[in-house]
């Protein structure tokens, strides 16, 4: 019991570290391909805690309850998502909860923009939620490929099978799927051709614009934690999981990396592009990756 | 208390609503309120009973059976309770209007016709309560005159080729076997032919598919959900139109049997039912992204949700038809508090639902929003929403199954489904509030109660999903599946189990904590938009906010292929066939002579087939 408490308060610390790292990991990187020298690594923290002593504006209350809303959505999800050997409520409902609670973070900003009332908000929501539908065509075929594979909706099982079979990536009927997933990565994380939703020059950072001190600061928090959840559930589903958490961090952070180096030579999309890429390649890959599955199942 | 008396006090009150409608209108208010709740209770108090009743009136020689169980108890509470709700709401909004006697009365006979379908024994009296459903629906439908006798008019149309269908699978059914009682052929029609039984499948697929709008039959919907009065709307969408869910349900499943239904072949009945259904989420969900009218983008999120329903029966496993019956019960609860919120919202703007001319109105109707992201909530499927635990059901079974495709299709109907409902709140509740409505009142009670218990229902059943799952595992185990191991709050089975209760804890307790560092931090100032929008300067006081073509990126790519080609197939052929009739017409010239030369003509071919022939 007490070790169980332990580890659901103990997750979420973790994860948001490692969140937080990432964040300034990013901008760092992101420098020195620029052949700028960058920000030190600890900068968000230091942001984080300027701004929550900083006053700000309010719109009204699902101004504010939208992003507290957004926010525990995703404090629940890496509850649910297993790390290494921690996964305090795993058992409540797999694949599929993750999948609907991850709805949660998107929708309640977009309700905390909705109040805000400004036209630049209303354009990054709808960019946001058109780049969402984008790229969940590829993510559900992506994931109902995995789910056929190994017949059944719980990560946990599922990173146990790969303990004992090896990667999924590895072995050749998710290698197409796994792919895909690791294209449309940028997309979900809002990475550099994918950051059409806040786009600074053009409509003022977008759903974050009426955003200041707490708020702006609760976002950023928000930010690392989604980037923390997406790179989880791709070790997870692909590269094994984690027999400890030293391994599980070593994978997520060379995922990343990888995924950065890319992507950060790249100028941003137009929405349509996005989505037209999107429904191109990644989607034809997981689709072929799901007959294949399908193929073999039977 | 008998199954009778139930259906009696539920006519009879219908017609004393309008007789005492002639003498006060207060009177008869109170009177329709009461009478919708008396049968509440009433079916309430049938729970768990089981009864079969036979009453001869010498009807062609067939008795009328009453008949009640599990399936038929599910049913009647759930219209019984929406109903009274739907009575209630329409208090204030038909207050004021003419020909409300008429109103009162047929959304009673419609109530009291639903309880007669489910109660219903035997086939005869199933079509009677059928038909007078239909066309009191039809007189509710055209209520408000203008367009809506043209939605009418399309909606009888089509209900009238599904009874037909239905009449024939009845006379095919009645000349074999000479009975029309439900619980006799189901006994009988096992030895039957598989092509004869496909036979009746189809044929009573044909009734029950336009009720249920299932695509390609479900043009009618559309029109006739944003042209009746709202209240109705809401008695339509929720319950009304699952009158086909029911007839699937009783078709498969009881009449024709479990055994005969689902076959492994996969060309087999139930495999393209499924396959229908799932071309039923995809599509006008996709359409209703595209709707402009906020009665319009809900009616096609009707159809869309339908499909779940068909999707989850027709797959045929324990989990999929104990989903698709949930589903049933979650959508007429959160489609009914949507149709009331827009109603809420016509009522205080005199009617407006464009979602391009609303917004704002959060300040001024919070119960009507909180109603609206409710419902919306439940709509997408969000956890801890009703609306969650029956689609998880469907997927879990459609996945675990190995048919991912459909799967897919009822996924990605969900992520098409956030777009068009977050348009819906964002415009008409969110955002900048237009300068005409700034002196809106707030929701008369009669319209906020129902929206409250309707949103408590939503929340109870999405957290405890074991209170309506006990029920329908019952219905389950009746129609030969195996019973699930179903908990107060959740469902747990050998791979995946659903713990909603925890997932309520660690919401509450992670948004509580959130809070509290949201509160122990620097405070935040009120601040009204245009102050921080144009930071002091003059904003103009025309609309500025973003929300006409909303997606319109999107909407460039996607409209090509949205169409609604089947409709426009079926205005073609009504356009040929009443081509047809205009050229018949023209016979009739008025001249005797022309008569006479008619009869003549046709005697002279009478006369020649018979000398080339000789047929008589």
């Amino acid at each position: 019991m007490v070790t169980k408490v332990m580890k659901i308060i103990l997750s979420p610390v973790l994860a948001l570290i490692v969140g937080v790292f990432f964040l300034g990991l990013a901008r760092k990187i992101m420098a020195r391909i620029h052949w700028r020298y960058g920000p030190p690594l600890i900068q968000p923290i230091i942001d984080m805690i300027r701004l929550f002593y900083q006053k700000s504006v309010s719109h009204g209350c699902i101004f504010d309850l939208g992003i507290i809303l957004s926010l525990a959505g995703s404090i629940v999800v890496v509850l649910i998502l297993p790390f290494g050997q921690i996964c305090p409520l795993a058992g409540s409902g797999g694949l599929l909860v993750i999948l609907y609670i991850m709805l949660l973070a998107p929708l309640g900003m977009a309700l905390s923009g909705g109040q805000g009332a400004n036209p630049n908000i209303s354009i990054g929501i709808s960019r946001k939620l058109i780049l969402a539908l984008g790229y969940e065509v590829p993510l559900l075929l992506v994931l109902l490929s995995v789910m056929t594979h190994y017949k059944t909706i719980s990560i946990v099982e599922m990173v146990n099978i790969q303990q004992s079979t090896g990667w999924s990536i590895i072995s050749w009927p998710l290698f197409l799927s796994g792919l895909s997933y690791f294209l449309i990565l940028p997309a979900i994380l809002g990475l550099r051709p994918f950051d059409m939703t806040s786009a600074p020059q053009e409509i003022s950072s977008g759903p974050m614009v009426e955003y200041g001190g707490k708020y702006l600061a609760l976002a950023a928090i928000e930010h690392a934690f989604v980037l923390f959840i997406s790179i989880a559930l791709f070790v997870n589903l692909f590269l094994g999981g984690g027999a400890n958490l030293i391994t599980f961090f070593i994978k997520m952070l060379v995922v990343f990396v990888l995924g950065l180096c890319i992507n950060a030579v790249f100028p941003r999309f137009r929405i349509e592009q996005a989505i037209k890429y999107l429904w191109k390649w990644p989607t034809l890959l997981a689709f072929v990756g799901l007959i294949i599955t399908i193929a073999i199942r039977s | 208390m008998s199954l009778e008396l139930l259906l009696i006090i539920a006519f009879g009150g219908a017609l004393l609503t309008y007789l005492l409608g002639k003498i006060s209108h207060r009177a008869r208010d109170s009177f329709a309120v009461f009478i919708s709740l008396v049968l509440v209770v009433m079916v309430a108090y049938f729970y768990g009973k089981t009864v079969e009743k036979a009453f001869y009136f010498g009807f062609f020689g067939l008795p009328l059976v009453l008949r009640l169980n599990m399936l038929s108890w599910f049913f009647a509470i759930a219209i019984s309770s929406l109903g009274a709700l739907c009575t209630i709401f329409s208090l204030s909004y038909m207050k004021g209007r003419e020909r409300t006697d008429l109103y009162y009365l047929m959304i009673l006979v419609v109530n009291a016709a639903m309880l007669g379908i489910v109660l219903a024994g035997d086939l005869v009296s199933f079509y009677i309560f059928w038909e007078i459903m239909s066309w009191s629906t039809f007189l509710l439908i055209s209520y408000n005159k203008g367009p809506a006798l043209a939605a009418a008019m399309k909606y009888i149309i089509m209900s009238i080729v599904g009874s037909l269908a239905m009449l024939i699978g009845m006379l095919s059914l009645y000349t074999r076997y000479g009975t029309l009682n439900i619980s006799e052929i189901s006994g009988i029609i096992a030895s039957a032919s598989s092509g004869y039984i496909l036979f009746i499948l189809i044929i009573f697929s044909i009734a029950f598919g336009i009720k249920n709008a299932v695509m390609p039959l479900h043009t009618w919907l559309p029109d006739s959900y944003a042209e009746a009065p709202s209240p109705f709307t809401a008695v339509l969408s929720g319950m009304l139109t699952r009158m086909g869910v029911y007839g699937f349900l009783l078709l498969m499943y009881v009449i024709v049997g479990l055994r005969n239904v689902i076959t492994p072949r996969l060309l087999s009945y139930h495999y393209i039912l499924a396959w229908l259904g799932a071309v039923t989420i995809v599509i006008p969900t996709f359409i209703a992204m595209l709707q402009n009218d906020a009665k319009k983008l809900l009616a096609w999120h009707g159809i869309g949700q339908g499909g779940y329903m068909i999707l989850g029966i027709a797959f045929g496993t324990s989990l999929g038809v104990a989903g698709g019956i949930f589903h049933t019960l979650n959508h007429a609860i959160y489609i009914v508090l949507l149709f009331m919120s827009v109603g809420a919202v016509q009522y205080r703007t005199g009617g407006e639902r464009d979602l391009n001319s609303l917004g704002g109105l959060i300040k001024k109707m919070p119960v009507a929003f909180t109603g609206a992201l409710l419902g919306i909530s439940g709509l997408i499927g969000m956890p801890l929403t009703n609306g969650f635990v029956s689609k998880w059901l469907i997927y879990k079974t459609l996945i675990l199954e190995g048919s991912p495709f459909l799967a897919f299709a009822a996924l990605i109907g969900t992520w098409g489904t956030i777009l068009s409902v977050y348009k819906f709140v964002h415009n008409m509740f969110l955002g900048q509030l237009p300068e005409k409505y700034k002196d809106i009142q707030k929701s008369p009670l009669s319209m906020q109660l129902p929206m409250i218990v309707l949103s408590f229902a939503i929340l109870l059943f999405g957290i405890l999903p074991g209170i309506p799952l006990k029920v329908i595992n019952a219905i389950g185990t009746s129609f030969g599946f195996e019973p699930l191991n179903v908990s107060l709050w959740g469902i747990a089975s050998e791979a995946g189990m659903l713990n909603t209760i925890n997932i309520f804890a660690a919401v509450l307790v992670t948004a509580a904590l959130v809070w509290l560092v949201f509160r122990s931090t620097a405070e935040s100032v009120p601040v009204a938009q245009e102050d921080s929008y144009a930071a002091g300067a003059y904003v103009p006081k025309d609309k500025y906010h973003y929300t006409v073509e909303f997606y319109n990126p999107l909407y460039k790519m996607i409209k090509p292929f949205l169409r609604d080609v089947i409709d426009e197939f079926y205005y073609g052929v009504a356009a040929s066939v009443q081509k047809v009739c205009n050229h018949v017409r023209r016979m009739y010239m008025g001249d005797v002579g022309y008569y006479v030369t008619y009869i003549i003509l046709f005697l002279a071919a009478l006369i020649f087939v018979q000398l080339k022939w000789k047929p008589w």
